[in-house]
């Protein structure tokens, strides 16, 4: 069971591995160039290093998240619109602030009104499912498309959180958070890491005792499996399964907040940059084990960073590692069967 | 009063590749299969679709590449939902991110000159040739697979109850074969719609989530034909008043507009208005032997 | 003469457990063949071999005198194999006239006349019809196996095989069900019947093969046969050596055991229950019911009369619509589970796979998922407690299995079974047990365990309500039975009453009692 699981990652990543190599080559660069490039953009300074945590932590974030109303049976696919509640809330919060609050107030307030928006985007969609019987899948999915368009909208208008219209110049964003609701660097030199890796660090330990070595954990899992038996042996059904999917919207509404907390400090357009699908992916990818969302979650930040340089040192787009992390995911979702089998 | 026309006319028009691309997917939803992915394949379609007018000069070849490349895209997903039995939801939106990079790869090689690509151009009232046979495309499926032929029971036997459809003699897992090939094609031909007689130019992520709204249309039009294509031709009608709003004298936010299908869907489907049921075996993989 | 039908040494594993081994049977054309055996003999893995919907591992069949080796159902259709399902093949979405239309292939055009011609000829020649226009979802249970078996005939089939033909069928409908095997059988068709129930086999059947763990344990034709002969081949023991309540449970002729007296005031009392289906007609239709600490009353009826829809408003999955179900003090009518569960009320619900147990999970935690809080320590959960306390019963209850941690979808069906009836029996105090369909699907070694669990928990002083379609098993472990006719309690019959059997078959087609 072990070593077929080991087949099919190991053969998934080497065959992913040889389409990242077709790829650089059909952009002109040798598949050791475009080796080191990609290598040289993910560890090759700690700017990069860093900015690949910040990745992670927000990727991460959203996977525990995932993980969590997985367990108990329900696939939140709405990451990507509880990002934007939860980075539109911290945004509000954070420029509307007295400019003199200290951090130890400000920062706590902004990730806990993100974890409170992206838990209450997410409660429409549970509260959907535990009194209407409504498919979480489709009401998550609809649901990030409406945040998506929310952002848009309070970033577009004057009297939401757009800065001040000076010229035609003016970008629609928002105007910058107040100092002390920035999220800190770790103080690695030169490194744009934030305390964001910890927070999702402290996230995921904690849900994996909270799944594995508590009661409530063994009754998710009881619900995950069986809402029907849960019910009939008196588990709280509709509570549990209520409160595991607004959690996991909770997280993925601070991985927002931590996201507009990151330079450069406002909320903006396209500030989710797909983050949410891609810690579905994580979650999904990881299959339940929060060790293994802290690893997809750090390789899928890693290539992120490294696809940018990829193309500016190697000349290959960074299309290519988008390319690459869905073959990767098809070949791993693919291979299921195999494992189902053995 | 031309405002008022010319919304009518940008809706119809915007609401043909809506049409197209649903038309398969209900189908597809219909036997039991959810392609997320129609995203992907009209992103793929319009690529395809560029590429080939570009390179033959002939916008007819071009959507014959588009057919080619989105059968290409749609027997990946098939392979996948069926064959492998893999989650629909993740492949899908993992096809949808293949798509996009590698269309967006593609056109890094390929469009690098200014290339020009050959579309067509509207005969009647709004509508190009193209339009009017993807119309005629939707209004075949609408007449070919309806509950009243044989075909359209079969694939909804096949959503319905996958297990009694095979006991009955019916190739379960050929007409899901079938019908996610169709959406490919259906979808295809949206995307060539959308490169070739709409933007005449294939750029970056063309599609831009037109593929998710069909999806969309499927539920808000909880799975039943009509609802579904005036589901498609509101959406149609939504994308284009962002244009024409300010014609019209209306000071509507443009991210108002843009969220107003995915309401109207959630609506829909919540149950809140009316009942909604969807396909029972809708992304549930069938598997014979299992004892 | 050529046999319709013949399998040669045919064996069929699924992973580690070998369900069929070294089967040969013959079945020639215009008999009605028996295939007898015990749950878990191998009955649904031969007809599914037959059917094509397993594949063959080793041995040959073959149709008459050809070799036959259908892959998959539409093989076995297009040889003349057509199957009677248990669970039946009907879409429930579909009318039961697109059903059968389906059955001819899908066409663009569906062939209407054809199908009606085709259902003039069946009403003629065996005299079944159904109502073409509603939801196959929507018509009773006998409706839909007509509707099932004349799917079959529309193809004209040279083999026709039925699976459990007669689980879900009262007895005036088992009779016609019979009726018409042997007119397909006259007709010069081949019948398969296969079943484990012995009455219906000495009524209707030419010749039997007898199947016990796998392997063929007799075959020949049933003249040749006493009832006693049939039973012990099925299990393997000479009749003399069995439990009455054992033998019970797979003949019909068995004896029924006396009547205790029961004097104590009722503790279950259930009082004017009804409950709407979605269709707006009446599930349940005013249940009354008493019982007594110490009694066992036995719910016998054909299914879906009411009494799944009794256990689910019992066990709070559903509130009813009117009327009461009070527990000694307690009145549970809304009460949440964990409220019946608190005020005593122990549940084996009939769907052991989605309600009594979570397959997924561990024999320990599906012991004490109720009661996960008293193994809680500073807020964690304790697992070597809580393994403790499972090994223990599984000890206490024989239960086989590897260990707590095992998980129960690696369990037989009977050890299953046991840990449910263990985890319910565990109440304290356990005012009452409600069982539904307690046995079904296990082997007679864990029938006996279970059904002596109920037993003691009745002689411990539990109210206890069985709810099965095993009218012998009833009869025999009752002391009074009520029959449940389209949503009402009709009765009660004394189980040891000397005409109980035909008291309660008319019951159960509802005649006045």
């Amino acid at each position: 069971m072990r070593t077929n699981a080991f087949v099919v990652y190991g053969g998934a990543a080497l065959a992913a591995l040889l389409a990242g190599a077709l790829l650089a080559l059909g952009g002109g660069a040798s598949p050791l160039q475009a080796g080191a490039a990609l290598w040289e953009g993910m560890f090759g300074s700690a700017y990069a290093i860093g900015s690949s945590l910040n990745t992670a932590a927000a990727l991460g974030l959203i996977a525990t998240g995932f993980t969590v109303a997985h367990r108990a049976g329900l696939v939140n696919v709405g990451g990507e619109g509880q990002l934007c509640a939860g980075g539109i809330a911290a945004a509000f919060a954070g420029v509307s602030l007295p400019d003199a609050t200290p951090t130890l107030v400000a920062l706590p307030l902004v990730l806990l009104v993100a974890f409170a928006a992206g838990g209450a985007w997410a409660a429409i969609a549970a509260w959907l499912k535990v009194s209407r019987g409504t498919s979480e899948v489709i009401t998550t999915l609809l649901l990030n498309f409406v945040g998506l368009a929310m952002v848009l909208l309070v970033v577009h208008e004057e009297g939401l959180l757009r800065q001040p219209v000076t010229s035609s110049q003016t970008l629609p964003q928002s105007e910058p958070l107040i100092e002390g609701a920035r999220l800190p660097l770790l103080g690695l030199e030169g490194s744009p890491a934030t305390i964001a890796f910890l927070i999702a660090a402290v996230a995921a330990v904690a849900v994996a005792v909270l799944l594995r070595r508590t009661a409530t954990g063994t009754r998710l899992t009881a619900v995950g499996h069986s809402v029907t038996a849960a019910a009939r042996l008196g588990l709280p059904v509709r509570r549990l399964q209520f409160w595991s999917l607004t959690s996991a919207g909770g997280l993925a509404g601070m991985a927002g907040g931590a996201l507009v907390a990151t330079t450069p400090f406002v909320l903006a357009e396209s500030f989710s940059s797909g983050y949410g699908f891609a810690g579905l992916v994580v979650g999904l990818l990881a299959r339940g084990s929060l060790a293994a969302v802290a690893g997809v979650a750090l390789l899928f930040g890693l290539l992120a960073s490294g696809g940018m340089n990829l193309q500016l040192a190697a000349g290959v787009p960074a299309s290519s590692v988008q390319i690459v992390q869905s073959l990767l995911t098809i070949f791993i979702a693919g291979a299921v069967i195999l494992r189902r089998t053995s | 009063m031309s405002a008022f026309v010319e919304l009518a006319e940008g809706g119809v028009r915007l609401a043909v590749p809506l049409l197209l691309a649903s038309a398969g997917e209900l189908v597809s939803e219909r036997a039991g299969v959810l392609n997320l992915s129609v995203e992907g394949m009209m992103l793929t379609g319009a690529f395809a679709g560029a590429v080939g007018a570009s390179m033959t000069g002939s916008p007819w070849a071009g959507v014959g590449f588009a057919l080619a490349a989105g059968l290409l895209a749609a027997l990946l997903q098939a392979v996948l939902s069926v064959t492998l039995r893999a989650d629909q939801i993740v492949t899908g939106i993992a096809a949808n991110a293949l798509a996009l990079g590698g269309t967006t790869y593609g056109a890094r090689l390929f469009f690098t000159d200014g290339r020009s690509v050959p579309g067509f151009e509207p005969v009647l009232g709004p509508l190009t040739v193209l339009g009017c046979a993807g119309l005629a495309v939707v209004a075949a499926i609408g007449l070919l697979l309806s509950r009243r032929t044989g075909y359209g029971l079969a694939v909804d036997a096949a959503g319905a109850d996958a297990v009694a459809a095979d006991r009955t003699g019916l190739p379960v897992a050929a007409i899901r074969y079938g019908v996610v090939l169709l959406t490919g094609l259906t979808s295809a031909l949206a995307g060539a719609q959308l490169a070739l007689a709409e933007v005449h130019a294939f750029t970056d992520n063309l599609t831009a989530g037109v593929g998710y709204l069909a999806v969309v249309a499927v539920i808000a039009g909880r799975w039943r034909a009509w609802p579904t294509a005036l589901a498609c031709l509101f959406f149609g009608i939504a994308q284009a008043l962002q244009f024409t709003a300010p014609l019209l004298g209306l000071h509507l936010p443009t991210a108002v507009l843009v969220m107003s299908p995915y309401l109207i869907a959630l609506v829909a489907v919540s149950g809140l208005v009316g009942s909604s049921r969807a396909p029972a075996g809708l992304t549930v993989p069938f598997h014979r032997e299992s004892r | 003469m050529i046999p319709a039908l013949e399998l040669h040494d045919v064996a069929k594993s699924f992973g580690p457990v070998r369900a069929l081994s070294g089967v040969s049977l013959t079945v020639q054309a215009g008999e009605v063949h028996c295939v007898l055996g015990e749950n878990g003999a191998g009955k649904s893995t031969l007809c599914n071999l037959v059917n094509g919907g397993v594949s063959l591992e080793r041995g040959t069949m073959t149709l008459y005198g050809e070799p036959y080796r259908p892959s998959r159902p539409t093989d076995a259709l297009a040889a003349g194999v057509a199957m009677v399902h248990q669970h039946f093949s009907l879409v429930p979405t579909l009318t039961i006239a697109e059903n059968l239309l389906l059955a001819a292939g899908a066409r663009l055009r569906p062939r209407r006349r054809e199908l009606h011609e085709g259902l003039a000829r069946i009403e003629e020649t065996y005299g079944l019809s159904v109502p073409l226009d509603e939801l196959a979802g929507h018509v009773p249970v006998g409706v839909r196996q007509q509707a099932e078996i004349i799917k079959c005939l529309l193809r004209d089939p040279r083999l026709l095989l039925l699976d459990e033909p007669t689980a879900v069928l009262g007895p005036a409908d088992v009779d016609a069900l019979l009726a018409t095997c042997r007119r397909i059988a006259e007709a010069g068709k081949a019948v398969v019947l296969v079943t484990h129930k012995l009455g219906e086999v000495t009524r209707a059947g030419d010749s039997a093969t007898i199947l016990r763990g796998g392997t063929v344990a007799g075959a020949g034709p049933l003249a040749g046969f006493g009832a006693e002969d049939l039973v012990e081949l099925m299990v393997g023991r000479p009749m003399s050596d069995l439990d009455p309540l054992l033998v019970a449970s797979v003949d019909e002729s068995a004896t029924s055991r006396e009547a205790a007296r029961i004097t104590a005031e009722p503790v279950f009392r259930a009082q004017g229950l009804t409950l709407s289906r979605a269709d707006g007609t009446l599930a349940l239709d005013g249940v009354n019911l008493e019982i007594a600490p110490g009694e066992i009353v036995g719910v016998a009826g054909v299914e879906g009369n009411g009494q799944s829809e009794l256990v689910t408003v019992l066990s709070g999955a559903v509130p009813p619509g009117s009327g009461s179900f009070l527990l000694g003090e307690h009145d549970l009518t809304f009460a949440t589970p964990r409220g019946r569960t608190a005020a005593g009320l122990g549940i084996i619900p009939e769907d052991r796979h989605h309600e009594g147990c979570v397959p997924a999970m561990s024999i320990a935690e599906n012991l004490f998922l109720p009661r996960l809080s008293e193994f809680a320590r500073r807020g964690l959960l304790d697992r070597s407690a809580l393994h403790e306390a499972a090994a223990r019963v599984i000890e206490e209850h024989g239960i086989r299995a590897t260990g707590p941690s095992a998980r129960m979808s690696t369990l037989s069906g009977g050890n299953q079974q046991k840990v449910v009836v263990a985890r319910e029996l565990a109440l304290d105090p356990l005012v009452c047990l409600v069982a539904a369909q307690p046995t079904r699907g296990l082997d007679i070694g864990a029938v006996d365990a279970v059904l002596g669990r109920i037993r003691s928990a009745a002689q411990a002083g539990a109210a206890v309500l069985v709810i099965s379609s095993e009218l012998s098993e009833l009869l025999a472990l009752c002391h009074r039975i009520v029959v449940a006719y389209r949503g009402r309690l009709l009765g009660p019959v004394p189980a040891a009453a000397p005409q109980a059997r035909d008291e309660i078959g008319r019951l159960m087609v509802g005649a006045a009692a």
